[in-house]
């Protein structure tokens, strides 16, 4: 078991090619950490750095206390799951899971011991005689972790594991996962560009766009308190709406004025936004923060704009709502509402805003305007870089 | 969906049952033979027939003129004779030492140019790989002119580098000596087709996804081991090819040895090919020479059919 420290990792394929900027990540040991970020975000490369199988170009990577920049993968003691599984197709599943340790020499017994031990703890025990192309994909799945947990590694990686299963075995191999951690007590690191996988999982989530880190924060607070536009956009389905806005004063109130409609300035940032009369930010707010003036929650601070009701979508437990407004100004945005709530289609509804809840962000820096917590570091240099129109 | 649509006509509503079932019948057979007898003819013209009128002229004592008739009959003389004669006995010793080296040498030289040209970082790759193909590229007779001024007893290129970098070495008459003659064209052989082997292997090391490797080297696997436990293994069914190529290869050696030495000094690098063309065609013994043929087929066709149903086959059911 280890610790993982990312001490100024920077990783370029050519010059003018930066895919990794100054990546600064400690990560303590038997955290469960998520890279997540779009594709060509830089996090499979920031775990390949870690595995060995990338160069890296400055900076150094620490396993435990060790800087393994010139350690050769085989002697980093890590395991890797790969989106593909990697499984040796002419060895049996059984060699497959034994294949790490016989390299280290490990006396047949114990090899035999812990393979089936871990065979039956992954339900693939009576698999070990078969080849993987005989296995289903998520029987290799299994597999693949399997071969990973025999070895006892100080650090798991995953990239991807679970992109290539169908979505009710995903479900299922996410909790899996998850237990296995708990069980296990080893550092995770896991990499996807799902976010619903990376709220699920992550004792921690790593945030990287561009080649930026973004934002390093627990699940809980990295959903409710972004730092810049690029988080708030990425994290949560279905994503933040966002309306381009204007701070203006009138008669000592301040008001976020959107053209559509306008929404008092929430009172626990009304010292901050001052700073910002005249000037332009942007509004955030999450689908779940509207609602429908009938279902409103009790005792919250709120604002009601009207809208016109575009597409009504029935989930069951919630109505998705589709919302527009007369002008064009304003794309169109989207409410979880009660699924007992009076909307139809083409006519117009009220639309309750949780201001405690909303978002506000410096429409030139597109960092977050909030004082507690405060925006980290990363996140305004990453936001700076993104809109300076320089990702790479 | 109407439930018409799946409707089943009862079997007695079709009073021509039969005579429809010719009908198909027939055209059937005439679609499989439409397309069968272009091909067919060619490999009969090409292939059967020849091999046929082969098999029969090597039962007689036929100079390649004039009609069989039952006074040149000869039975299995012409067989007898081949199996008694020492030279081709030579001929087979040295069909196989080429073949040996072929499979000891010449493709562990291509798998290894391969793993280096094939892949990886190493500078230049490209230019390389594209220098040692080239000389498969030249015709075997220009690659045996060449090669005899290589191996020149006073001016060729051998002995003039040997000399250069061995003090006091002896300048060798390569091709005129039989200790060395049969390695020299061998070292011809090995020069003109381990681009082929290496073209084959680059093709093989393609198809093996670089997760693989990857996960072997993570598992605790070196470079070394990488290539012993997942490389080659999945090398596999490209390397029974390339060992089934180079022993057909080796079986019907001839051009670059009948151009080099004929097959001499003293029968000191003859081969079937040539112990054939010697002793077959140029002495008008056609009805020897189609015994040697037919000798050289049958070795051929049945290593081919064994090697394809045991070795290759085996490979499929390992394969993916």
């Amino acid at each position: 078991m280890a610790s993982v420290t990312y001490r100024h990792v920077y990783k370029r394929f050519s010059p003018e090619i930066t895919v990794i900027n100054d990546l600064n990540i400690e990560i303590a040991d038997g955290e469960f950490l998520v890279f997540v970020g779009p594709s060509g975000c830089g996090k499979s490369t920031s775990l390949r750095m870690l595995a060995g199988l990338e160069e890296i170009t400055e900076g150094e990577i620490l396993i435990g206390d060790r800087v393994v920049n010139n350690v050769a993968p085989k002697d980093r003691d890590i395991a890797m799951v790969f989106q593909s599984y990697a499984l040796y197709p002419h060895m049996t599943v059984y060699d497959n899971m034994a294949f790490g340790l016989k390299l280290r020499r490990t006396p047949k017994q114990i090899i035999d011991e812990r393979v089936r031990e871990s065979a039956k703890s992954l339900d693939i025990a009576h698999l070990l005689d078969r080849r993987p192309r005989q296995l289903s994909g998520g029987q290799r799945q299994r597999v693949a972790l399997g071969r990973a947990i025999v070895r006892e590694p100080a650090v798991f990686l995953l990239d991807e594991p679970l992109s290539n299963l169908d979505a009710k075995l995903r479900v299922e191999a996410r909790a899996f996962i998850s237990r296995l951690h708990q069980r296990l007590g080893t550092t995770f690191i896991y990499v996807t560009h799902d976010q619903t996988e990376a709220l699920t999982m992550g004792t921690r989530i790593a945030v990287l766009s561009a080649g930026y880190l973004q934002q390093i924060d627990s699940p809980s607070k990295l959903y409710s308190y972004p730092d810049n536009l690029f988080v708030a956009g990425f994290i949560g389905s279905p994503a933040m709406n966002f309306f381009n806005a204007k701070v203006v004063e009138s008669e000592g109130k301040l008001i976020i004025d959107t053209t559509s409609f306008r929404i008092p300035a929430p009172p626990d940032r009304e010292h901050l936004l001052r700073a910002y009369v005249g000037k332009d930010v942007i509004l955030g707010v999450r689908p779940e923060d509207i609602h429908h003036p009938n279902y409103q929650p009790a005792d919250i601070q709120s604002a009601t704009i009207e809208a016109i009701v575009d597409v009504i979508e029935l989930m069951g437990n919630e109505k998705i709502v589709y919302l527009s407004f007369d002008d064009s100004s304003q794309s169109s945005f989207l409410a979880r509402m009660d699924p007992r709530s009076d909307v139809h289609l083409g006519g117009k509804t009220g639309a309750v805003i949780n201001l405690g809840n909303v978002h506000l962000f410096d429409a030139a820096t597109e960092v977050v305007i909030r004082e507690d917590p405060a925006p980290s570091e990363d996140a305004k240099r990453a936001a700076l870089a993104y809109k300076s129109g320089k990702p790479h | 969906m109407s439930a018409t649509r799946f409707r089943v006509l009862p079997r007695n509503t079709q009073p021509h049952a039969a005579s429809i079932n010719w009908n198909q019948r027939f055209d059937k057979l005439f679609t499989i033979a439409l397309f069968t007898i272009p091909g067919f003819s060619i490999f009969l013209t090409f292939l059967l027939i020849p091999i046929t009128l082969t098999a029969r002229y090597s039962l007689y004592e036929w100079k390649g003129f004039g009609d069989l008739t039952s006074e040149n009959y000869a039975g299995l003389g012409n067989y007898q004779r081949l199996y008694e004669h020492d030279v081709f006995h030579q001929a087979v010793e040295h069909t196989f030492i080429i073949m040996g080296l072929s499979l000891l040498i010449q493709l562990p030289l291509a798998l290894g140019l391969a793993l280096l040209v094939g892949r990886g970082e190493l500078p230049g790759r490209r230019f390389f790989r594209t220098l040692l193909f080239i000389p498969y590229v030249f015709s075997e007779v220009i690659t045996a002119l060449i090669w005899q001024y290589v191996y020149h007893p006073r001016n060729g290129l051998a002995n003039y580098t040997f000399e250069k970098i061995i003090p006091g070495f002896e300048s060798i008459p390569w091709l005129g000596e039989r200790e060395y003659v049969l390695y020299a064209i061998f070292a011809v052989l090995t020069w003109k087709f381990f681009g082929f082997h290496m073209l084959l292997y680059m093709a093989g090391l393609q198809s093996i996804p670089k997760d693989l490797e990857e996960a072997a080297r993570i598992d605790g696997a070196g470079e070394w081991n990488v290539l012993r436990f997942v490389t080659l293994p999945l090398m596999g069914s490209t390397i029974r090819l390339t060992v089934f190529l180079s022993i057909l290869g080796s079986f019907q050696q001839f051009v670059i040895v009948n151009v080099m030495t004929n097959g001499g000094p003293f029968y000191a690098s003859e081969v079937m090919g040539t112990y054939l063309y010697k002793f077959g065609i140029q002495r008008f013994n056609l009805g020897y020479g189609s015994a040697i043929a037919v000798v050289l087929f049958f070795t051929t066709l049945i290593f081919s059919i064994l090697y394809q149903r045991f070795v290759m086959r085996a490979e499929q059911e390992i394969a993916r």
